[in-house]
């Protein structure tokens, strides 16, 4: 039965994050209407990738980290001239 | 820019501090481990100091730093020497959907990531992703990048960029699939 969806998988994976008003996507989200099957693979796919971009959770340079990476840049003594700088007057 | 370029320490510094957070993040969602990260970090902005003034700017800014940045990641990842799931560019891709069956766990709403086992779950399914199709996904569908930027990035053709986002996609939605469906079956028991 999955035979059949092969190709329409392929390109459900193609459009996915993709403008969904190109006429390429349009065709696929048409099928999706009448293809339960395919419907599934859509959902669980797209649900798979927002599970993963809820699980990320981006982090705040820890200021350990940043006097470290400035010290071997040689940089430790002109950070704070650069941030006053980038401060607005 | 060109300050930076011309070695002005106070323009390098401004440079640290726009991309260091960025990029501390990109390794870390590739490695996921902290001192690796920190280490990728400083290896990449010590190869901005020593490179500057060979970037021509063909390329944003952005992108060249995220390259750099990005096969240093790769680079240490490989040394470790991981043992990924087998997922290769010239496999058929039918081949992998054989015979699957689709049963819809995507309404379950119990699954969230405030779920310690789903997010472990899902911390397991992305470490086992190979380099190749784990920075790709990381570019696109985290960090939320466009397909010619992951291609640019990646130094490869924005039809590959296609294939190994597909392939690491599936990869992760069998990974979960498989242990959502369970745990469906489980509550149903």
């Amino acid at each position: 039965m999955i035979d059949n969806h092969k190709e329409e998988i392929k390109k459900i994976c193609d459009i996915m994050g993709e403008d969904f008003d190109n006429p390429a996507c349009q065709e696929v989200l048409e099928h999706l209407k009448q293809c339960p099957t395919c419907k599934v693979y859509y959902d669980t796919t797209k649900k798979t990738v927002l599970l993963c971009r809820e699980n990320d959770c981006p982090e705040k340079l820890p200021d350990d980290v940043n006097n470290r990476l400035l010290k071997v840049l040689n940089l430790d003594k002109n950070f704070k001239e650069s941030q006053k700088e980038n401060r607005p007057s | 820019m060109q300050r930076a370029k011309e070695g002005d320490k106070v323009a390098l510094s401004q440079l640290v501090n726009t991309y260091s957070e960025r990029i501390y993040n990109l390794a870390l969602r590739i490695l996921r481990n902290h001192e690796d990260a920190e280490d990728v970090l400083q290896e990449t902005f010590l190869t901005v100091v020593e490179k500057l003034h060979t970037f021509d700017g063909r390329s944003g800014f952005f992108t060249w730093i995220y390259r750099i940045a990005t096969n240093a990641s790769l680079m240490r990842l490989r040394k470790k020497k991981v043992i990924f799931h087998k997922l290769n560019d010239e496999t058929d891709f039918q081949e992998s959907i054989e015979s699957r069956v689709f049963i819809d766990w995507s309404q379950d709403p119990s699954l969230n990531i405030y779920d310690k086992e789903v997010k472990q779950k899902i911390d397991q399914a992305i470490n086992s992703l190979s380099d190749i199709y784990r920075s790709v996904f990381i570019l696109r569908d985290i960090e939320g990048l466009s397909i010619k930027e992951t291609s640019e990035i990646l130094n490869i053709t924005q039809e590959n960029v296609k294939i190994r986002l597909r392939r690491a996609r599936q990869f992760l939605r069998d990974f979960l699939s498989e242990y959502f469906q369970e745990r469906m079956h489980t509550k149903n028991d």
